[in-house]
């Protein structure tokens, strides 16, 4: 086992979910969520779950080899807006190369991230796949 | 209080390469041994050690390398430390020596940057190298430092207009550079066309548009101490500066460097250094970071910087990380000991009489950045 169990699951949810903070002073929103706003310093946040939902604002189509994750090339990486919050960095999934442009409308969507040696855990966090109509 | 003055008194480096017979204790060792033959008693008057090297637990299996060193060295009893700030450990150590320095602490300190990146094969030190990034947040995505500059890339190309082509010319300027860097890994010229047709590693980024992975080790004896400067003509550390930025999803404007941009302007401000009297060194692990660094410097008007490179010749004359090589922790270290070199004996053949020296370190995108300002003091 080479991933740690505790470190995961404590964080689960912002693994299974977009959650951002809003700053209840400045207004400013980060991913992820902070218990500090790094804009305004103010410890005045909430943390609210995103719809997940936005626009892709630059894409890259990453062929970078790391070790345990080569059989996952190539892999899309993209800057994302989201409706309700800041940009964010996101992997695109289950889509044709052919639809892959800026401007396209995505959302969040659960997929496994990692699983641990063979018989170990499976990690799942959040992709992003063209909106749905 | 007044405070100390800090020379440089030395430096020296190894080429940087793959050095498959070398252990980093033999590369420290080649480098020490350079710095305390050209100083007599240097290394007696040393009274601190500051290390840089990032990847000791994560490739050479050692914590507390500074004190491993050290007695590898013949340093003990001398105290001794290790600075780590990702990418730009190399420039913190030569501040953090700096600090020692000029705040009475220590009179000599010897800065040592070494780091082995050739140790396993390439996907392992990819690996580590996702790890400037927030492993809860990005690395554990696998999301990489080089996906980053692929995607400012796109962003620039788009806003200011340029071909893929168009930022090709940071790659050919290092290239060029480098040929005359003894030191330098990649001592070769490549031409546009190599470089767009190169192999793609995050599209539109491709291999020539980033640094070679290697070893290196490079070292510096600073000092107070009059009897220990080599030259009538020395070069004295006027100021060293450092500062943070939030990650890059999180900045108003993508294509600027936030800290680094701060930094610049206090070197320009404070110190009263001119740019057309300067060699200049910064960070440039991919070409897009080099754009952005002279920009951000105010070298060149935004969007300008492809352009304006070719003519531009007293920026990154040991080839940047580009073309001279990013020995990751030693990266910092080596671009002091150059410039350094430049304004003195000079490094090969390469000698400038400028007056001021600019170095530039950041790691990942700008994240904990770092500016050194050398002068030469007749
Ligand atoms: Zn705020």
């Amino acid at each position: 086992m080479k991933l740690s169990i505790p470190k995961y699951w404590r964080r689960r949810f912002d693994y299974y979910s977009v959650i951002i903070a809003e700053c209840l002073d400045c207004g400013k929103k980060t991913y992820p969520r902070k218990h500090i706003c790094p804009y305004c310093k103010s410890r005045n946040v909430r943390a609210i779950t995103s719809a997940g939902i936005g626009e892709v604002i630059a894409y890259t189509i990453s062929y970078f080899r790391v070790e345990g994750s080569e059989e996952h090339i190539p892999k899309i990486v993209a800057l994302i807006k989201l409706d309700d919050g800041p940009i964010l960095i996101g992997e695109l999934v289950d889509l044709d190369l052919s639809e892959l442009r800026e401007g396209l409308r995505v959302e969040a969507v659960l997929r496994k991230i990692r699983t641990d040696d063979p018989g170990g855990l499976i990690y799942y966090g959040v992709k992003f796949r063209p909106l749905m109509k | 209080m007044v405070s100390n003055r800090v020379y440089i008194s030395s430096s020296s480096m190894l080429k940087v390469s793959r050095y498959f017979t070398k252990s980093y204790k033999e590369l420290a060792l080649d480098v020490v041994t350079e710095i305390f033959r050209c100083v007599d008693g240097g290394l007696d008057s040393v009274d601190y050690v500051v290390v840089s090297n990032v990847f000791s637990d994560s490739i050479l299996d050692q914590l507390d390398i500074s004190t491993v060193l050290n007695q590898e060295l013949g340093l003990v009893p001398k105290p001794s430390l290790r600075v780590e700030t990702g990418e730009s450990s190399g420039l913190s150590a030569v501040i953090h020596a700096y600090a020692l320095i000029k705040s009475g602490l220590a009179s000599s300190v010897l800065v040592l940057g070494v780091e082995k990146g050739s140790e396993f094969p390439t996907t392992v030190i990819n690996k580590h190298i996702t790890k400037f990034l927030d492993y809860e947040v990005e690395s554990i995505y696998d999301f990489a430092l080089v996906n980053e500059a692929a995607l400012l890339m796109k962003l620039y190309m788009k806003k200011y207009n340029h071909r893929r082509e168009d930022l090709s010319t940071w790659s050919i300027k290092m290239h060029e550079n480098a040929i005359k860097n003894p030191y330098a890994q990649l001592r070769f010229s490549v031409s546009a066309e190599q470089v767009v047709n190169s192999q793609i590693i995050s599209e539109p980024l491709r291999l020539l548009d980033a640094f070679p992975v290697g070893d290196g080790a490079s070292a510096l004896l600073l000092t107070s101490k009059e009897d220990l400067i080599q030259s009538d003509d020395p070069i004295e550390i006027i100021a060293g500066y450092q500062a943070t930025s939030l990650p890059l999803n999180l900045r108003d404007d993508l294509l600027e460097l936030p800290a680094s941009k701060s930094l610049f302007y206090r070197a320009l401000s404070e110190c009263g250094l001119k740019l057309d009297d300067a060699v200049i060194e910064v960070h440039d692990s991919y070409s897009i970071f080099g754009y952005l660094a002279i920009e951000s410097l105010g070298l060149v008007e935004r969007g300008k910087a492809p352009e304006a490179i070719k003519d531009l010749n007293m920026v990154n004359l040991s080839g940047g990380l580009k073309a001279r090589g990013h020995p990751i922790g030693a990266t910092g270290v080596y671009q002091v000991s150059e410039v350094f070199k430049i304004l003195t004996d000079g490094l090969g053949d390469l000698r400038r009489d400028a007056t001021w020296g600019l170095i530039h370190s950041m790691s990942a995108i700008d994240n904990n950045s770092s500016v050194v300002v050398l002068k030469r003091c007749s």
